[in-house]
Formats: structure tokens, sequence, C-alpha cells
């Protein structure tokens, strides 16, 4: 009737599946950063857009080729990408509640328990910048590399949303509390600010351009500033990858270590 | 070969602030097909050895095995074999009953049309029915109690462990539950509870394993251990706590609680006289006496030296659990 456990990449869809039901059950939860995000977007491009799109045309700030919305709408999408951070979360609800522990004394991968939340986390990055993404395309970003410039800063962004996905499950299971997992978007905030968010770094002041070249937030930017306004400049693009890739490589194998005490019996 | 054996079973929990023992030494065996109960105070070490025998915890000294396996080298063949039931239960709130156990079946690996089967019986084992389709969050104390017995029976395992699986429910609920454990060893499976409460193991147990403070003080039937005892339990109540303490010291081997005198004796009926006219020389007016067979709860006090707090009555769900499952 069973063969007593399904294999690892059922299990791996079973769990990631759960989550998701979790997920819909209570949507106001996953709002508020897509909100921002959105938000935020509609401000920037209102307040400075005037100044720095077309207007610009000709002067020395003209640094988004006359469309602002293109400059503005990678800070948004890597905004939007730290929702990852959820995924440390759901990790930590699911060991205080008991239910990490029941999972423990059942035949299921330690690796599908911890892949699980990841995966999710995942699919909302990857929702969460595509709408804001549609969001900015239907008010107008026209990407210099054409739409298919949309799918690198998606997949930029996924990268950089893993990097806080691992962070936040390397947070959540050392601390043991969600707020720990939380902590992922706390530290993300003064980063997204400590870097070109609004000009190029060359118009930052002496302070906050040095501030900006030890963020990795400025490297993500700036590839995806590339793909959006010059196009396939490959060392700005190169280096955006690189950086958000390495951060969620290094990120995720914390995690994996973290994890791997935190499943261990004691 | 036993369905459950514990040998020497130790555990200690390291800490920065000294190590804690929580199980010194803990030996039992189980009969395949038997219901054994492991009664305790709050602290004993029931859990620990729970968590230790389920391949929950890691064994500090001592050997645990299930049908034969050992639950450290061979854990993940002894889950299979087990269901679980813990004292802190893992539910899912946002959840309904019916997803929690789909989910729960095809994690064991059943197909989609297997699960869905499964579902539908357990559903219906543990009177879950109505409340199927609900969130867990809206389940009372009972019912995600029995929610939680049905999980740990979704592989349908040979030995079953059920960590404290009444408390805090009212007498009804209670009844309920316990009906639903016969009900389980009838069909065959082993099954290991633990308990602070004496009716429960006294109503539900084979054989009873008490212990108290990381120790076994004493194992075998509920009427083994009533027999320890011998004889009868004669009960004395004076009108004030002070004629109940000044007895104290007048009769042989005696217990008070309040204005309550206990002491088992060979045959009360010879016995009660004998004491009645000692208690009178002394001026001490005695408003009641009866003599009874030792229950649990002396056999309890024998073996400690106190007795389960609260031991008939602890803190009841205010849900009338009984007549909503009805
Ligand atoms: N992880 C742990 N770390 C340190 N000490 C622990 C740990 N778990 C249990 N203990 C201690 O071990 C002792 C036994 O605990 P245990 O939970 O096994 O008791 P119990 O008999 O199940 O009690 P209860 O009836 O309250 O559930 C207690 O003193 C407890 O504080
Ligand atoms: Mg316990």
């Amino acid at each position: 009737m069973n063969n007593q456990s399904a294999p690892f990449f059922l299990q791996l869809g079973i769990l990631t599946k759960r989550l998701l039901l979790r997920l819909a059950r209570r949507p106001l939860a996953e709002l508020p950063n897509v909100f921002i995000s959105a938000f935020f977007l509609l401000i920037y491009d209102g307040a400075l857009g005037g100044v720095f799109g077309g207007s610009a045309s000709g002067t020395p700030f003209d640094f988004a080729n006359g469309n602002f919305l293109n400059f503005i709408l990678p800070v948004s999408i890597v905004s939007a990408s730290v929702s990852g951070g959820a995924s440390g979360i759901y990790l930590v609800e699911d060991i205080e509640s008991g239910v990490f522990k029941r999972y423990q004394g059942m035949p299921i991968s330690k690796w599908a328990i911890i892949l699980a939340p990841i995966a999710v986390g995942a699919i909302r990055v990857l929702l969460q910048a595509t709408l804001i993404m549609t969001l900015g395309n239907f008010i107008g970003a026209d990407p210099a590399t054409g739409n298919s410039g949309y799918f690198a800063v998606l997949a930029m962004a996924f990268f950089w949303g893993m990097g806080f996905a691992g962070y936040s499950v390397a947070a959540g299971v050392r601390s043991g509390s969600s707020q720990g997992a939380q902590a992922a978007t706390f530290l993300f905030f003064p980063a997204l600010f400590l870097a070109p968010t609004f000009t190029p770094r060359y118009a930052l002041k002496g302070w906050l351009e040095s501030a900006a070249a030890y963020n990795p937030t400025t490297y993500v930017l700036e590839g995806m500033r590339a793909i959006m306004i010059e196009g396939w400049v490959l060392d700005d693009i190169l280096k955006g990858f690189l950086v958000a890739g390495g951060f969620a490589f290094i990120t995720l194998t914390f995690a994996v270590f973290s994890a791997r005490t935190a499943t261990e019996k004691s | 070969m036993f369905a459950v054996e514990a040998k020497n079973l130790k555990k200690t929990f390291k800490s920065k602030d000294g190590d804690v023992e929580a199980v010194k030494d803990v030996s039992f065996h189980v009969n395949e097909g038997e219901i054994f109960s492991i009664l305790g105070p709050n602290g004993a070490g029931k859990s620990t050895t729970i968590l230790m025998l389920t391949t929950l915890l890691r064994v500090t000294s001592g050997k645990g095995s299930i049908l034969g396996l050992d639950v450290e080298k061979e854990d993940k063949k002894v889950r299979e074999k087990i269901g679980i039931a813990l004292q802190d239960t893992g539910l899912d709130n946002l959840l309904t009953g019916r997803e929690l156990f789909f989910t729960t079946a095809r994690l064991w690996g059943f197909t989609k049309q297997d699960a869905e089967t499964r579902t539908s019986e357990l559903l219906e084992l543990v009177g879950l029915n109505e409340a199927a389709d609900r969130r867990v969050k809206t389940y009372s104390g009972g019912m995600k109690r029995r929610l939680d017995l049905g999980l740990s029976l979704v592989h349908k395992p040979e030995v079953l462990f059920l960590d404290e699986p009444t408390t805090g429910l009212d007498p009804g609920s209670r009844r309920v539950l316990w009906d639903e454990i016969k009900r389980l060893r009838e069909d065959g499976v082993t099954i290991i509870l633990t308990t602070q409460y004496l009716e429960e193991a006294d109503e539900l147990a084979d054989r009873i394993s008490i212990i108290d403070n990381g120790l076994v003080v004493a194992e075998g039937t509920p009427d083994e251990l009533k027999a320890q005892i011998g004889g009868d339990v004669i009960t004395f109540i004076f009108n004030n706590y002070e004629d109940s303490k000044t007895a104290k010291d007048l009769i042989l081997n005696s217990e008070i609680e309040g204005n309550e005198l206990r002491v088992a004796v060979e045959n009360g009926a010879e016995k009660i006289p004998d004491l009645l006219r000692k208690l009178s020389e002394k001026n001490l007016e005695v408003t009641s006496v009866s003599a009874s067979k030792p229950s649990l709860d002396d056999v309890f006090l024998q073996v400690t030296g106190y007795r389960l707090e609260g031991a008939s009555d602890q803190e009841v769900d205010s849900e009338k659990e009984l007549s909503e499952y009805e």
C-alpha cells in the first residue's frame, strides 16, 4: 500500500505545497513588502522622474538616458526580492510550533525539510519581482536590451533574493526565533540606501561614494541598470551576477551548515 | 522478542549551568500487544525516555530497542515501525484536519488515492469527520489530541508511543481517548503511554512502570502493584489537622493529608476497632473511618514517599468534549 516514505523530490514537493497552502491562508502577511516596493516605485518616479528624466537631456544629470523609470525600477526590484528572507521565518515557525519535530520522527530527508521553505522563498521572489517589473513596464519602463532584458534582471533578482533566503534561514536557525530570521530585512534597508540608490555613484558625496563601493547592493543595482539603460554591457552585468550569485552561494552554504547542526539530535 | 526494550537507559543534558540527569537508569520491556504505562510526576523523565526510544533524542548510555531494532543504530527502520504522539503536539494550525492527514500520508509514501482513503478512515476513527475541513486552529484541546493520535497512526505502526495523551483534558474527552486507545490494542497495536494520572494507568495499562526522578521505582500489573502493599487501606477523617497530626504519631506507618490519615494494614476489619480504641484513649475524635483495597495512589505514595499531586482531578478544559463527539 505504501513504501514507508516518499522519494526525495516528492517529499520536497509535498512540503513546498504545504507551505504555499499556509501562505495562501494568510495572504495579508505577504502584502506589505510588495506594496512598499510598488509604492516607492511610483513615489520615486513621481518625485525625481521630472528632474532626471527627459528634461535632463543634454545636462550632466542625464544618467537615466531620458527615462528615469529605467534607472529607479531596479531599486524596487531589489527591495521586492528581499521577500526571499521569509524563508527563515517559515522554517522557524515550524520549529516553534513543533511541526519540525514531528517531521524528524518520520522518514523524511532533513534536506527536504530545509529546502522547502527556501523553495517557497524563491517562488515569492520571482512572483514579487515579476509583479514590480510588470508595473514598471506598464508605467513606462523600456529596457535598452529589449524585453529579454527583463529576464536577465529577474534572474539577478532571483539570486539576490536567494541570498536573503539563505541568510534568514541561517539567522533563524541559529537564533531559534522568528525575530532572528526577520533581522534579514532590517539589515537590508540601510544597505539599500548606502548605495547609488537615486543617482549614479559618481554623483554621490565622497563618504557615501566610498561606502557604496563596499556595499554589494551597489553592484546589483548597477548590473540591473546596465541592462535597463545601456544594453548588454557585459562588464557591469557580470559584476552584478557575480555579487548576487556570490551572496546567494555564501548565505545558502551558511544556511546548510546551520541547519545541519539544528537538525542534529541533542 | 519484545516490542520495546529499555536497558539501563540514561540521559544527561549538558549545559553551561551544569548537567541535568533527566533519566538516570530506566529499564523495562513491553510485550507485543500490550498497553504499557509509564507513570510519574512532572519532571520524572517520562518524555525524555520516550524521546530516546523514538529516536528523537540521543541516548547517553544504555540501550533501547523496538522489535529488536536498535534505536540508535537502526533509527530509520525504527521510525517506520513506530507511531509517535509527543507531549507538545506540533500541529499546523493554518491547515485543516483533512489536509494534515493527507499531507502526512503522502509523506509516508502513499499514492494520492491511497492517501485519500487513509484520510477518510482516520477521520472516522478519531471522530473528526465533521471538523475535517475546518482549520486546526479552531479545534478544541480534545480534538487536537485526537487529531494528533490519528496522525501517529497514518502508516499503521506496530508500536505506538503516546506521551501524556490526555493531560489537560476534561473527564469526558479523556474517556473518549481511552476508548480509542483500547480499540487500538484490540487491533494488535503495542502501546506505550506516559501519564501522570493514576486512574488512567489503572484503567488502561496491562503493566505499569512508576518512575520518579529518572529512576524506576516500581513495576508490575496494577494488581501486582496493589498487592505489594497488601491488605487494606484504612482512612480516618478527623475534625481538624491538629488531631490528625497527633494521630499520626500514634499509628505506625501512617500518612496524613489535611484531616485525613491513611494507613495500610493486612486486614482492615480486624484492625479498625483496635486503632479506634487507641485514638479515643487520647481523646481524638474521629468523624469517619473506612477501609478499602489499596489504590495505585497508595502504591505511589509507598514507593515514592509522596502523593501524586492532584492525581484524580487536574486542570480541565472547559469544553464539553463528550457531547460534541457524539
Ligand atoms: N533539553 C533539555 N535540557 C535540559 N534539561 C532538560 C531537557 N529536557 C528535559 N530536561 C529536564 O529533565 C527532567 C525530565 O524531564 P522530562 O520532560 O522527561 O519529564 P516528564 O516526566 O516528561 O515531565 P512532565 O510530566 O512535566 O512532562 C526535567 O528536570 C527537565 O527539566
Ligand atoms: Mg513530559
